[in-house]
């Protein structure tokens, strides 16, 4: 009788001490937790849910309104995450142990809160789970703090791609600054160059003509028995020649009062241009390729001056294909930006859709030097052997084309040798 | 023979080119040349030489040439000599610019070839082209 007795109060004692565990893990539970609930797990298959004292301050509901209403907990979720909820909860009731899940739930008082909810499963001696415990946490402050720092973030980064773009076209802007007062210098040089040339002319060509007179008296009353005398007398001569091209070059720099503006056809103008240098063509064993737009509307323009430019333009072709080659010269038509393939950034004074006629003079001789490219149109910029140029027929070219409010700029051809392109404005009279 | 050599007067400020074009144009033997590098004293150099053309430079001192022309073609004895211009102006349009009285009248660019002084001198006088 004793033996039961002692076996009955150890049976309460073994009962009492697990209550008390139970108690203290469920005060533990509350400590680090907002609330509890508990599902009751029979078959697999949950069978009722208690949810635990703190659920009121969290969901605003009371352990009462859930355990009167077992899909209350369901119906509480935000409807987009219910999905993640049943998902976490069909894993644990199938014996595996999810991850804890961040979801949101519908406040009792209609806001939302951000809640953490950790699963943990607990099963009988045989392993069979029985029930589980759901450990909630209310995240509504920390996901809050999560979204204004998120937000914070996305603004920062729209501020920063903002300033990006600033700086960017602050860049651009300084460049196209840049640019203009390289222009506004180059045209303020050429400006004084040919003011000063306009001056100096005057005062060069006295003593050329001078030596030149001195020349043709020289040549038929000198001493034929040394040959050198008439070597050095024709030397002196190509030196009268070459110092006169060199001041006719400027003085067509200063020309500016001069243009004779008149409605003209390109295509005859350089049909013109092209006869006039037959000879240095055939000289540089050079073939000529003409692929002239029969439509090409007229233009008004200076014919003398721009057969200049064209000129120009065919004897440095001509002399950068010293071992012959293929002078081709294209002409078209179209709307600036539209249906011509050109380079706008170089034809930025036309406005998009303007008419426009263009034409290119391209050679298939040595090129140029990218670092040469910018200084091309400089006055007495030359690249070629001393004697060959006077560094003044490109700075002429820019200064015709200007005038007429067109545009022009070289580059070097993809297939090898230049190519210059001129845009003039079409005459829609 | 001298008498039917054209007689050309010069009025150019640069001595050594009036002197030049007389060396160069006398050694063809079909002209006589006076050259005058004062402007202010072309007119009696003119009438006491009674040239058959003037080659006249147009920017001298004193006197410019398109003065000096518009004189000339209003002097009773000198009106019908006719002016060729030597001018160190590279442009037609800055001959024309000197004064409507300037153009319409030849002129040559400096620096100009002998041959073509000559060519403008026998066009100019009528004489035709020898060579």
């Amino acid at each position: 009788m004793s033996a039961e007795i002692a076996a009955k109060s150890k049976k309460q004692t073994d009962e009492q001490a697990a209550l008390e565990s139970e108690q203290r893990y469920k005060r533990l539970l509350a400590s680090v937790t907002d609330y509890v609930y508990a599902v009751t797990v029979e078959d697999g298959r949950a069978v009722s849910t208690f949810h635990g004292p703190g659920c009121e301050a969290v969901t605003g509901y009371t352990s009462d309104e859930f355990e009167r209403d077992q899909q209350l907990w369901y119906r509480m979720i935000r409807e987009e995450d219910r999905p993640a909820v049943l998902e976490q909860a069909n894993r644990i009731l199938k014996g595996e142990e999810p991850p804890q899940l961040e979801h949101r739930i519908i406040h009792k008082n209609g806001s939302e809160r951000w809640i953490r909810n950790t699963t943990v499963p607990r099963k009988d001696a045989q392993g069979r789970l029985v029930a589980y415990d759901g450990l909630v946490y209310d995240i509504t402050e920390r996901k809050q703090a999560e979204e204004r720092l998120t937000r914070a973030h996305a603004e920062l980064a729209a501020n920063e791609e903002a300033l990006k773009r600033t700086l960017e076209e602050l860049k651009a802007a300084n460049q196209e600054l840049k640019q203009t007062q390289w222009q506004l210098i180059q045209a303020a040089r050429l400006e004084s160059v040919g003011a000063l040339a306009a001056g100096v002319a005057h005062e060069v060509k006295n003593p050329l003509q001078t030596i030149l007179m001195g020349l043709d008296y020289l040549v038929p009353n000198s001493p034929t028995e040394n040959e050198n005398v008439a070597m050095v007398l024709s030397d002196m001569r190509d030196a009268v020649t070459r110092a006169n091209s060199i001041i006719r070059g400027l003085l067509q720099l200063s020309a500016q009062s001069d243009f004779e503006m008149k409605r003209d056809d390109l295509n005859a103008l350089i049909r013109r241009a092209l006869g006039l240098v037959k000879a240095q063509v055939i000289a540089a064993k050079v073939s000529v390729t003409r692929k002239l737009d029969s439509h090409l509307p007229p233009v008004k323009m200076d014919r003398g001056k721009i057969e200049q430019v064209f000129i120009n333009l065919f004897i440095n072709a001509l002399q950068a294909m010293s071992a012959g080659g293929v002078l081709t010269v294209t002409t078209r038509a179209g709307q600036f930006g539209e249906d011509l393939k050109i380079s706008e950034s170089a034809f930025r004074q036309f406005n998009r859709g303007e008419r426009v006629v263009v034409a290119e003079v391209q050679d298939t001789g040595i090129g140029i030097a990218a670092a040469d490219l910018p200084k091309v149109f400089d006055p007495f910029f030359t690249t070629k052997p001393v004697g060959v140029g006077t560094g003044l027929g490109l700075s002429v070219v820019k200064k015709i084309v200007d005038f007429h409010g067109g545009s022009v700029d070289i580059q070097n051809a993809a297939e090898g040798g230049a190519i210059v392109t001129l845009v003039l404005k079409a005459d829609s009279d | 023979m001298e008498t039917e050599k054209k007689r050309i007067l010069v009025v150019d400020d640069e001595a050594s080119i009036t002197r030049l074009l007389k060396l160069n144009l006398e050694q063809t033997n079909e002209y006589v040349v006076r050259g005058e590098n004062d402007s202010k004293r072309a007119m009696a150099t003119a009438e006491e030489f009674q040239p058959d053309l003037i080659l006249l430079d147009v920017m001298m001192p004193g006197i410019d040439g398109g003065e000096l022309a518009s004189r000339f073609q209003e002097h009773p004895k000198l009106r019908k000599v006719p002016i060729v211009f030597l001018t160190a102006a590279a442009t037609k349009s800055e001959v024309y610019a000197r004064g409507g009285k300037v153009g319409g009248l030849p002129f040559l660019a400096k620096p100009v070839e002998i041959s073509e002084v000559v060519a403008c001198l026998r066009q100019n006088l009528g004489q035709g082209t020898k060579k």
